[in-house]
C-alpha cells in the first residue's frame, strides 16, 4: 500500500448488476477539503459510486481508497464516513439529541464530550435548542440540517451527501445549499456531493464530475464544464442549448469556417471543438451549439463585424422577469435567445439582428 | 419512497378543517350518505353480535337456587363463585399460560420470517406470504388431525424423537398444554408474521444505510433501529395472538381434550353440557372481561414506554 496524496482515489471501478453495466470504469481523485459534485442524469451512475465510497455497494473490479487505505473488503459500518441521505433518514423514535448521540456512542466518546460535540454540532446547523423534539416534529428543512448535524458529529474522514436537497421546496432548496457550502469550507471535511440538478452542482461545487451512461464524461470547476464542454453530452446536460448543423469548409489555427446545411456561414473558435480526440478537418459534418444567453439580439440595424450576425425574425416571447426568452426563426432554425431587455415595438414578426462571439460556439464532429 | 409523506398529511389535515362553504347542510347530507352505507353492517352487527352479547351479559347475573330456574334472583354469585372455586381459578390461569407460551412462540418463530419477507425481493415477497398464509385455508379441524398424526405417543415425532436417541419414552405431546400450543401457533402464526412484516415494510431502508454508515454493525442497526421500529406490528401480532388464543375452542379442545380445560372448553360444558346458561355465562365474560384487560395494559404500558414515539 502506498501513501496517497488524495481522500478518495477510485482506479478502474467497474460495476455489472445483471446485464446493465452499472460502472463502466471509473477513475477519480478527491482532493483533500474539496467540495466535489457528482453530476449526471438519473442511471448514470452517480449514485452508485457514492455507494461505492460509502461500501454500500461492491464492485467487481477496480480500487478504492480512502485517505491512502484500501477499502475494498472493509463493510460501510467500519469506514468512518458521514452521509446525508435524501429522505433525512433521521432515527424517527429517536429525539434530535439521541440521533446525534448515536454515532458518538458507537465510537464510545465520553460523554462530556459527547455532550459538547453534540451541541456544537446544533450550533453549526442553527438547530440549538430542539433537542429533546422528536424528527416527526420538525420541518424537511430542519430535518435535513439534523441530518447534516448527524453526519458531521462523529468527525468523519469525508461527508458524503445523496441528492439531499431534492426533497424541499425551491426557496428551502437555496437556503440549505449556500448552507451547506457554508459549512464544508467551515469544518473542511472533504465532501462528495449527489447532484442531477446542475445549478446545485455550479454554485456549490469546487469541482464537478459530470457522468453518463457508468462513465465519467468531464472532470473540472464549474466555469470549466460550463464554457468549455468537452463533450457534447455535457454541454447539453449542463444549461440550455442551440443546435446548428454544417460541414466545414476552411480551417486555420484560430478559427474554423463552417458552411451551415440549409444556408449561410458561421465561424467558430479553432479551441472550440468538444469530442473524444477534440479535431475536425476540412469536409467533416459537423454539430455547432451555443447557449441561448450568448445570443445577442439588436435592431437590424446595428451589426458587429467580428461576430457572426444573421438577420432573423422574432417568433415568440416571453417574459421571464429577470430576461425574456425570445424564440427566433435564424438560418431556418428556431432558436432560443436570452436577453435581459427588449427594443420598444418588438414584436412576434419582428426582423432583428442576432450575434454572437466565435468564441462562444462550440463544434463537435457528427 | 414517498419523502414528503408527512408534509402532505398536514395540508389534508389543514384541508379538512377548513369549514365547509354551506355549512351544516352539506355536512348532514354527508352523514347520512355515510351511515345509509353502513346500515346492513350496522344492523347486522346489532342484531346477531351486540344482542346476543347483551343478552349473556343478563343471563351471567342470574342466581338460579333451584333446579329449572326456580326462584331466580339478580345476583353476582356466579362471578362470586368463580373467583372463589380453585378449578376455575386454576382454569383461567391455565387459560393465559397457554396463551401467553402461543404469543412467545409465534413471536419467535415467525420474527425472522417477517424479517425474511421484508428483506426479499417483491417476488419471493409474494411467494412466501402465500407460503405464510396457507395454514389459514385449511380446516381447524382437519389441521389438529393432522396434527394427531404427527404428535401421537408412537406418531412421527415420538419415532423420531426415539430413533435419534433424544428420549427413551415416548413424550406426551398429545392432549397436554404442549400439544394446545403447538396446534394453536401453528394456527395463529400467519397473524403474528403478517401484521410484524407489514410494520417491517414502513421502515425507510435508508435509516438502515444511515446507521451502518454510523458505525453500526448489522447486529447492532436491527436492536436500535430495526426492533424498535417494528414494535407497532409485534403488539400488534402478540394481541392478536393472545386474544385470539385466549378465545380458542377447538384447538384446546381438540389437542388438549380433558387434560387442558381452558376456559372457552369449560365454559362450553356449562352451557351445551352442564346446561348452566347463567354460570356459563359468567365464565365467558370473566374471559372476556381478563382477555381486554391484559390487552389493555399491555398495549398501553408499550404506548408510554421507552419507545412510545414509534406508536404515533
Amino acid at each position: 500500500m502506498q501513501a496517497l496524496a488524495n481522500d478518495v482515489e477510485i482506479r478502474g471501478v467497474y460495476k455489472r448488476i445483471g446485464r446493465n453495466v452499472i460502472l463502466d470504469g471509473i477513475d477519480l481523485e478527491v482532493k483533500q477539503g474539496e467540495l466535489l459534485t457528482l453530476l449526471g442524469p438519473s442511471g448514470c451512475g452517480k449514485t452508485s459510486t457514492l455507494n461505492v465510497i460509502a461500501g454500500f455497494l461492491d464492485i467487481d473490479q477496480g480500487d478504492v481508497f480512502i485517505k491512502g487505505r484500501r477499502v475494498n473488503d472493509i463493510p460501510a459500518y467500519k469506514r468512518d464516513l458521514g452521509m446525508v441521505f435524501q429522505t433525512y433518514s433521521l432515527f424517527p423514535h429517536m429525539t434530535v439529541y439521541e440521533n446525534l448521540d448515536f454515532g458518538l456512542s458507537l465510537r464510545k466518546v465520553p460523554k462530556d464530550e459527547k455532550k459538547r460535540r453534540i451541541q456544537k454540532a446544533l450550533e453549526l446547523v442553527k438547530m440549538t435548542g430542539l433537542e429533546d423534539r422528536y424528527p416527526r416534529e420538525l420541518s424537511g428543512g430542519q430535518r435535513q440540517r439534523v441530518a447534516i448535524a448527524r453526519a458531521l458529529v462523529v468527525q468523519p474522514k469525508l461527508l458524503l451527501l445523496d441528492e439531499p436537497l431534492s426533497n424541499l421546496d425551491a426557496k428551502l432548496r437555496h437556503e440549505l445549499r449556500a448552507e451547506i457550502k457554508r459549512l464544508q469550507k467551515e469544518v473542511g471535511v472533504t465532501t462528495i456531493f449527489v447532484t442531477h440538478d446542475q445549478e446545485e452542482a455550479l454554485s456549490m461545487s469546487d469541482r464537478i464530475v459530470v457522468m453518463n451512461k457508468g462513465k465519467i464524461e468531464q472532470v473540472g470547476t464549474p466555469t470549466e464544464i460550463y464554457i468549455h464542454p468537452r463533450t457534447e453530452f455535457v454541454f447539453q446536460f449542463i444549461g440550455k442549448s442551440n443546435q446548428l448543423q454544417g460541414r466545414v469548409k476552411s480551417i486555420d489555427s484560430r478559427m474554423i469556417s463552417v458552411e451551415l446545411e440549409d444556408s449561410g456561414q458561421v465561424l467558430v473558435e479553432a479551441e472550440n471543438v468538444m469530442g473524444s480526440d477534440r479535431t475536425c478537418t476540412k469536409g467533416d459534418a459537423v454539430k455547432l451549439y451555443i447557449r441561448p444567453e450568448k445570443l445577442m439580439i439588436q435592431p437590424v440595424e446595428n451589426t458587429n463585424p467580428n461576430y457572426n450576425s444573421h438577420t432573423a425574425t422574432i417568433v415568440q416571447m416571453n417574459y421571464l422577469g429577470s430576461a425574456w426568452e425570445i424564440e427566433v426563426s435564424l438560418l431556418g432554425k428556431r432558436m432560443q435567445v436570452l436577453h435581459p431587455s427588449i427594443e420598444a415595438g418588438w414584436t412576434i414578426g419582428t426582423e432583428v439582428m442576432v450575434g454572437w462571439n466565435p468564441s462562444d460556439m462550440m463544434i463537435v464532429k457528427k | 419512497m414517498e419523502p414528503v409523506r408527512y408534509d402532505d398529511r398536514q395540508e389534508i389535515v389543514s384541508l379538512r378543517l377548513q369549514p365547509a362553504v354551506s355549512g351544516k347542510r352539506r355536512n348532514l347530507k354527508k352523514y347520512l350518505y355515510a351511515v345509509l352505507l353502513l346500515l346492513p353492517l350496522l344492523l347486522f352487527i346489532i342484531g346477531f353480535f351486540v344482542i346476543p352479547m347483551l343478552y349473556i351479559l343478563y343471563l351471567s347475573f342470574i342466581d338460579t337456587e333451584g333446579p329449572g330456574g326456580t326462584n331466580a334472583t339478580y345476583s353476582i354469585s356466579n362471578y362470586g363463585r368463580f373467583f372463589t372455586d380453585p378449578y376455575y381459578l386454576h382454569s383461567l390461569w391455565l387459560t393465559i399460560k397457554v396463551s401467553l407460551y402461543t404469543v412467545i412462540v409465534s413471536l419467535l418463530l415467525g420474527y425472522p420470517v417477517a424479517l425474511t419477507m421484508a428483506k426479499c425481493s417483491p417476488r419471493v415477497r409474494g411467494l412466501l406470504t402465500l407460503l405464510v398464509a396457507s395454514p389459514l385455508l385449511i380446516s381447524i379441524v382437519v389441521r389438529n388431525f393432522g396434527w394427531y398424526l404427527l404428535l401421537l405417543p408412537n406418531g412421527t415425532v415420538n419415532q423420531l424423537l426415539i430413533g435419534l436417541g433424544i428420549t427413551e419414552s415416548p413424550l406426551k405431546l398429545l392432549f397436554s398444554e404442549a400439544g394446545v400450543v403447538i396446534g394453536l401457533s401453528n394456527a395463529y402464526l400467519p397473524f403474528m408474521i403478517l401484521s410484524i412484516a407489514t410494520s417491517l415494510y414502513n421502515i425507510d431502508p435508508s435509516l438502515e444505510k444511515a446507521a451502518a454508515i454510523l458505525g453500526a454493525s448489522p447486529f447492532r442497526s436491527f436492536i436500535s433501529i430495526t426492533l424498535p421500529l417494528s414494535l407497532p406490528g409485534i403488539v400488534s401480532g402478540m394481541v392478536l395472538v393472545f386474544s385470539m388464543s385466549m378465545s380458542a375452542y377447538v384447538t384446546p379442545a381438540l389437542m388438549g381434550g380433558a387434560n387442558v380445560p381452558v376456559l372457552p372448553v369449560v365454559a362450553y360444558d356449562q352451557i351445551i353440557n352442564l346446561l348452566r346458561w347463567t354460570y356459563g355465562s359468567a365464565v365467558s365474560y370473566v374471559l372476556l372481561g381478563i382477555t381486554l384487560a391484559i390487552v389493555t395494559i399491555f398495549t398501553r404500558m408499550m404506548e408510554k414506554g421507552r419507545y412510545r414515539e414509534v406508536f404515533r
